[in-house]
Order: structure tokens, then sequence, then C-alpha cells
């Protein structure tokens, strides 16, 4: 006999539906409560603009030191917090841009820390800020081996060094350089360059790991964008369903992920969190997914009804949500592993997507059953009994 | 039977030999044959390190640039035919300048003028005053043409710091807005510089200074500006090559050579080891620098970069095609500024609207939770359908499992870039493939509850819930493709990797299972029962 997570159920789904309907109505609210009285939904730096700054340190950084350097920004006084595991030393540092400034507005942040941790590197080069192509220069331009030749020549004799060394801090170093005594473990570096970088570089106190900086004009956009790419995709699945079904059931299909998007959202507005551009992939792909369950009823509904003609839609409509319930649940259940996998595992950059996936799965689980079947029973009675009015005006 | 065992194989192979050379970096003659791309992993910016930048061309300081020279050819080529025409006032803004016209100037001369050097303005023609527009269609040109060039220069420049595989085009068919995108690069604040500096380089003769103040500057040049000079600052410094200071320079307008002219450029140094910039001229100009240069002797002439005095040397003999610039640099803004001068100056000055850099190290760390996130989705979901499904699960691992090599096969087949949203997108069709096999076996069940054979319970299965299947994926794939449509970089990885994932999983949830099913169970004479 085989495994079953449920048997065959007999619920009277479409008797809820007052309940339920209430239910989601009230989740929605919450969250239209505190978008209008609460701080709302946090639009992060892709959707308002702004900069965000993320530094590895060489060792613990001292926040209250990082934040009197950057007390007076032109851009205002940003906010410091803690990023990832605490014994990766690193730092998120998020500023406005209140004055609608486009820019470089990362810079300045990277410089003053610059003038006021490194203030004891001098003219010396910093391994930890330098990238392969100001190295190869420096090289190059000490010559450290001799090397006879133009300074093309001497170019791509030293490239292959500098690489060794940012190979071994991405790598090895995870990222950052805590003493010139690595450069001795470095293989790819000549003894005479070693001597030359010894005497040349030093580690400074951090290293870039990020840096995003976001003007006014493409925030805008993306804000427009966004917006129209989620109202775009539900006008899709509307036009895609009332094709393969009927208007009623399409209509049902898109409150149901309307309700889903805006659960979602909810979701988003309650826990603080950022909306940024993957959230909004994270929203479109919901809009995606979720209805695939809804459609899956819908098709049985289809069937039934060809089977059972004369029987009531509302009934032919329990017994296919019934029907089709354990494979509803099953296939939620496998995508929501996978969400919540990633939502545990898939580090920060992904977090909150995984969060937008995890709320909106549960909620389009929720939905299928019971806000689209119900929408659609709904709409159909007033579109039939408009067409029946109409012809009943005619015959009179 | 034997045909579809065929195909699945044969696609399998295929799809296997794809990832592997991929994977192994292999560079393959047969590809080559084929006239396809050899396939290769490619990681987004987000994944391996880069820079990605948005910057608007300010296209109407070109036009103001154009309309200012213009102008000041015009007066030029009037002086030479004797008409001495009086001072000019630039509107950018309304496209057009104004020039005052003596009463003594003779009119008809003055036309041959204008319609020999400026035929495309529209002039009218006042009582002292001549107003000269530039029509609106060639104005648009003109924008058009400093995008187009702006964005040829970036290349230029990018080409020469030597960064593989950039991505530099225009956002859009009519912004004026460029992404530049530049993989692997590690030095984002000076890359940053090299992008955006204009780089517009002129020689230019200077009249009086330098002064340490404007005040000082005028009253050394008697008093005030000649309508053919203008005043340049340039920055002054101690011998360390500390700014201590501004000079003021007055310099005749016209200038003797630009960069326009140059040949090549190459970081050099002086000596005492001070890093300097070497420069050779194209013949023509040559011999316009080397007449200018032998008879001014003794005077000074100011070497202007971006409206910035960089040196102002005494011209001690006469010069032909090469020289210096000196100043005090570094060796790395003496390497960049040889690098900008051969790849020529921007047609305007540009302003980053969007710039985000990621470290190497971040990308290294996102790929490594992306796969572990990705292997241990696979294990949850596998050991999920085989305890509820039993043997019927295995083929759906199976199925998905060949799955994941597909989509990994395609991806690197037609080079698509995968991101970080796009492992996660990776992650979501683990979960989201099985629903094909969830509703097909959930159907199976239903048919075999009913008292079907197995023969017939799989054949309805396979049959009936197709229709559901295609449905559900044509949902997601149209959000998908509006994903697409909005998305940047990794969103657009996002969208890619799921729509792939979509086509895929029909293919294996459908054929390959019903394949392994007909190989496995429907080939038996007798099958009475199924494992599911």
């Amino acid at each position: 006999m085989s495994i079953r997570i449920i048997g065959d159920t007999n619920i009277p789904f479409l008797s809820y539906r007052t309940i339920a309907i209430s239910g989601s109505v009230v989740a929605i609210l919450i969250g239209v409560a505190f978008q209008l009285l609460g701080p709302g939904l946090k639009l992060g730096i892709d959707f308002q603009g702004g900069i965000q700054v993320t530094l590895k340190f060489r060792d613990t950084p001292d926040l209250a030191q990082i934040r009197s350097v950057l007390s007076d920004l032109e851009t205002g006084e940003p906010s410091l917090q803690r990023y990832g595991e605490a014994e990766k030393n690193e730092i998120l540092i998020k500023g406005q841009n209140p004055g609608g400034a486009e820019g470089d507005l990362a810079r300045p942040i990277i410089e003053r820390l610059q003038a006021a941790l490194n203030a004891d590197l001098g003219q010396a080069l910093d391994l930890n800020l330098r990238g392969v192509q100001e190295l190869t220069d420096e090289l190059a331009a000490g010559n450290p081996e001799g090397i006879n030749g133009d300074v093309e020549i001497l170019r791509a004799h030293y490239e292959p060094m500098a690489r060794a060394v940012l190979d071994y801090r991405r790598t090895a170093g995870s990222g950052i350089f805590h003493s010139l005594d690595e450069l001795d473990r470095i293989e790819g570096l000549s003894d005479a360059a070693r001597a030359f970088l010894k005497g040349r570089a030093a580690v400074g106190a951090f290293a870039l790991v990020g840096t995003d900086s976001v003007g006014p004009t493409v925030g805008k956009d993306l804000r427009r964008q966004a917006m129209m790419a989620i109202v775009f995709a539900l006008f899709g699945m509307l036009i895609y369903i009332w094709i393969r079904f009927q208007l009623p059931y399409a209509i049902g299909a898109v409150v149901a992920l309307i309700h889903d998007v805006l659960i979602a959202l909810a979701g988003l507005a309650v826990t603080g969190r950022e909306v940024n551009l993957p959230e909004i992939a994270a929203l479109l792909t919901l809009v995606g997914y979720s209805v695939n369950d809804t459609v899956v009823i819908f098709d049985r509904v289809r069937e039934n009804l060809k089977m059972q003609r004369g029987e009531q839609l509302d009934k032919v409509m329990d017994l296919s949500i019934n029907q089709t319930l354990s494979r509803t649940i099953i296939t939620s259940g496998t995508v929501l592993l996978t969400v919540v996998a990633l939502y545990l595992f898939g580090g920060d950059v992904i977090n909150t997507f995984a969060f937008v996936l995890l709320v909106g799965v549960i909620a389009g689980c929720y939905s299928t059953v019971f806000i689209a079947s119900p929408v659609a029973l709904w709409i159909n009675a007033l579109l039939g009994s408009r067409k029946a009015r109409r012809r009943s005006k005619r015959r009179r | 039977m034997t045909w579809r065992a065929v195909i699945v194989v044969a696609v399998a192979a295929v799809a296997l030999f794809w990832l592997v050379t991929a994977l192994a970096n292999w560079e393959l003659a047969v590809f080559n044959w084929l006239g396809m791309p050899n396939p290769k992993v490619r990681l987004g910016l987000d994944l391996q390190g880069g820079i990605h930048l948005v910057l608007q061309v300010q296209t109407d300081d070109a036009l103001k640039a154009e309309i200012d020279d213009l102008s000041q050819r015009l007066v030029s080529r009037a002086k030479d035919d004797g008409i001495t025409l009086g001072a000019v006032t630039v509107d950018p803004e309304a496209l057009r300048f104004t020039v005052a016209v003596p009463a003594n100037v003779d009119r008809d001369a003055l036309n041959e003028v204008i319609d020999a050097t400026l035929p495309e303005f529209s002039v009218s023609r006042g009582a002292e005053q001549w107003t000269f527009t530039l029509p609106a269609g060639i104005a648009n040109n003109l924008r058009e043409m400093a995008i187009r060039q702006a964005l040829e220069t970036i290349r230029n420049r990018v080409d020469q710091f030597g960064v593989s595989e950039p991505i530099i085009q225009r956002q859009g068919m009519t912004s004026n807005r460029i992404l530049v995108q530049l993989p692997g690069v590690d030095d984002p604040a000076r890359v940053k510089d090299l992008i955006g500096k204009t780089a517009f380089l002129e020689f230019q003769e200077v009249v009086a200074g330098p002064a340490a103040d404007r005040e000082s500057l005028l009253r050394a040049a008697g008093g005030m500006i000649p309508p053919d000079a203008e005043v340049v600052t340039g920055e002054r410094t101690d011998i360390e090559g500390n700014v201590i200071g501004k000079d003021y320079y007055l310099l005749k307008r016209a200038s003797i050579v630009t960069g326009r002219d140059l040949r090549t450029a190459r970081r050099s140094q002086d000596d005492f080891n001070q890093p300097n910039v070497l420069f050779e001229l194209v013949p023509a100009s040559a011999d316009k620098f080397a007449d200018y240069t032998g008879s001014h002797i003794g005077t000074h002439m100011a070497i202007v970069l971006d409206n910035n005095v960089s040196s102002a040397p005494r011209i001690n003999d006469r010069i032909r095609e090469s020289g210096v610039i000196e100043g005090s640099f570094t060796i790395q803004e003496a390497e960049d500024l040889a690098l900008v001068l051969r790849a020529g100056a921007l047609p305007a000055s540009i302003t980053y609207l969007e710039e985000r850099t990621v470290g190497p190290s971040l990308g290294l760390d996102s790929i490594q939770r992306g796969w572990k996130t990705a292997l241990l989705s696979l294990i949850v979901v596998s050991l999920f359908m085989v305890v509820y499904y039993r043997m019927s699960g295995v083929n759906a691992v199976v199925a998905l499992i060949l799955n994941l090599v597909i989509i990994m096969a395609v991806m690197a087949g037609v080079g698509a870039t995968l991101t970080l949203p796009g492992i996660a997108g990776l992650v979501l069709t683990i979960g989201m493939a099985v629903d094909a096999n969830v509703l097909i076996f959930e159907r199976i069940r239903e048919e075999l509850a009913v008292g079907k054979t197995v023969r017939s319970a799989i054949e309805a299965g396979f049959a009936r819930a197709f229709s559901a299947i295609v449905d559900s994926n044509v949902t997601t794939l149209i959000a998908a493709l509006f994903l697409f449509q909005f998305g940047t970089g990794p969103v657009k990885g996002f969208a890619v990797t799921l729509s792939i994932g979509l086509f895929t999983s029909v293919y294996t949830a459908v054929f390959v299972s019903l394949t392994i099913f007909m190989v496995f169970v429907l080939r038996k004479q007798r099958v009475q029962t199924l494992s599911i």
C-alpha cells in the first residue's frame, strides 16, 4: 500500500469561504495599516537610491571610530551594521542620498576611512585595496628583477605575479591580508619581487567587499519598471487563463495572485525587511508559480463538469479541490522545502528573496483553495445572473 | 519505445558532454566545425566580481562645445577674409549664438563666409546683431554622435586596460545612458577615473601668467581679457608633488594642436625618475606643431587637460612630432593619462547614475553557499520522492537529476550567465520540476484506485495530467518573460535559469519519466503491480 499524506477527503471548502476571505482581508489590512500608519514598506537602495558599502576589516572593527570618521559626510550620517558572521569582521555602511545627487557617492566614504585608518601607511602600496593592474604597474616601475625591455614587456612579465598575490588574497586570505608575512606563502612570486613588495607595500586596515551607489534617476526608473512588470505579469495571467478556461476562472485566479502578492508585501512590511530588485524577482516568480495549483484545480473542475453534467458548480468545485488536495499540498511542500533551504542556507544576499517566496508559497497554497475558487464561483454567478436577466428582458 | 530510449540516452549524453566540456574548460575543435560556441560556464558580475556602471553622457555639454567651436570658427574665418566681427554670446540651451556685426562690415562678404563655414545654421540678420540658430534635427544628430563617440571612446579605453569580455552598450535605443560591465576588474576607483575622465588635451599659447590670482593676471594682461583669450587655472605643486595652490593663466582660445592630433602616448620618466607622458603627433599635425614652435621659441605654451593647465613649459627649440607632458604625476596617473590619451577624448562629460562593485571574495562565498543549498535541496526533495512514491519516486529523481544536468548544459551551451539569483532559480527548479511528476503520479494512483490496470493507469496518468502541466509551465514562463524584460543583470540571470528550467522539466518529467516507465514496467508482458 502506498504512503499517503492525506486519504480521500470530502471537505466542504467552499462553505468556509466567508471565514477564509475575512482572514485574508484582515492579514492584508494589517499590511496596509503598517504601510499607512507605521514605517511601511522599506524600499532598499535599488528603488530609493543611496549608497551601500561593505568592507572587510583586518582586525575587529571599531564601530564607534568608524562612525565618528563618517559623521560629517555631505550625504548625511550613514548607518553601520555588522554583516554576516562576526568572525568575518565585515561591516555594511548604508548612506542615504537626501540631496538626490548623481555621481560617485561611495568614494568619499572610502577615502575618509583610508585617511583615518590607513594614515600610518604613508605612500606605501596598500595590498588590501589595490587591484591587479595597479600592482602590475608598481612592479613594472620598480622592476625588482632588473629585466630589460620597455613598459609593455615589464608589465607582461610582472602581471602573473600581481595576479598570484591577489588570488591569494581572494582565496587563502578570504579577502584580506593580515600581514606582509603572508607574501612568503605565495608561490607565483619571485624572491626579488617578494622582497620588493615587502619594502614597498603595506597591509591596510580594510578591504572592499562591494559597493553600490544608485542615483535617484535609476531608482525612480527601477521603481516604475518593477510596478509595471508585476501589473503586466498579472494581466498576462488573466489573459492566458481566460483563453484556456473562462473569464470567471481567470478573475478568480488573478484575485488569488493579487492576494499572494499583497500577503508577501505585508510580510515584508511587518518584518521591516528591505525591498530590492531580487525581492521583486521573487514576487514575479510567485505570480508565475502560485497560479499553477489554481490551474490544476480548474483543469479538474472542467474535466468533472464534462463527466457530471447538471451538477451544481459549487459541488463540482469542492469535489475537484478534494481530489487534487494531496497533489496541491505535496507540490507546495516540495517547493517549500527548497525555499526553506534557500532561506536558511542561501546567505544574506538571498535571504529576503527566499523570505518573499516562503510567505508567498504558503499564501499561494491557501489562496488556491480558499480564494480562487470562491471568487470564480461568485463572478460566474454574477455574470450568469446578468445573462439571465438580459435573456428575460429580451423575452419581454 | 526503442526510439524513445535512444532519444533520452542521446540527449543525456550530449548534455553531459557539454557540461563536462564547460566545467573542464576544454576548447574543442568539434564546436568550431559545427559552428557552435564552445560551452563555457559564464559567471555574472555578482559571482566573479567586477564593476557595473550606468553612466549618462551629458550631451548638452557636447552641443555647447560644438556651438562654441563653430562660433569661434566663424569669427576666425571672417578675420581671414578681412572682416572683423564683434562680441560673441553663446546661448547653448536655445542652441544659438549671437554675433555683433559692426556697421562697416560688408554684409555680402559676410554672407559668403557664413555659407562656406556654417551652412547648417539658420541665420536671422538684425541691424547690429546676427543670431545663428542650430536646427533641432541637426542638434539631435550631434547628440547622437556624441553618444556614439562616447561609446567608442569608452570601448577603446577599456580595451587598452585589458578587461576580458567587457559589456559596453547603450541602454535602450534612444537613451543617453551607457551600461558598462567589467567582469573580474578589481580596481574600481581607478577604472571609474579612467572611464570618466574627459581627457581633452589642448596645447595653447600663453598670453599672460602664471599669476597667483585672477586680479594680478588681469593686471599683467593689461586690464581686460582679449576676445580671443580665456582664463584657465592649474594646480601649483611643491617639489614633492603636494598641491599648494592655484596658478592663473591667460591662454589663446584657439589651440595649437589637440588630443585628436596624437598618434600615440606612453608613460615614461625624466632624469629624476619623475613619471611623465611621452607623446607623438600624427605627421600632418607634426608639421603644424613644428611651424608654431619654430616661430615661438622663448615663449611659453600651456598643456591643458580638461580645462586644467598641467604644465606651461618654455619652448626652447623647434619641436616636430614628439614631446613630453610633465606634471607631478604618480606612476599610476602617468600610466592612466597615457592610456586615455591613446584612447581619445570623450565628446562630453559623463555622470555616473549607478555603480556597483563586487569584490571577488564575496562572489566566491556566494557560489559555495549556492551549491551547498542546491545540493541540500536535491537530497531532501529526492528523499521525499523516494519515500513517498518508492520506485516511481526513483524514476522522478532520475528525471530531476537529468533535468539539472540539461539546464546547466544548455546554459553553458548558449553562453547564458549564471548569477546568484540564477543559482536560487536552479534551487527553486528542483522544487518545481517534481510538480509535474507529482501531478502524474497522483493521477496514476487515482486511476489505480478506481480499478484500472497498471498499464492503462500509467497511460491515463500521463495523458490526463499533460494539459495541466503545460498550463502551469506556460504561466510561470509568462512571469519569467516579464522578469527578463524588467531585470538588471543578476535578475535577468534568474529569469534565464528559470525559463530554461521550465522547458527542460517538461521534457524530463513527461518524456523521460514515461520512457523509464516503458522500459522498466510496461515492457513486461504482465504487469500486476506498480511501486508508487
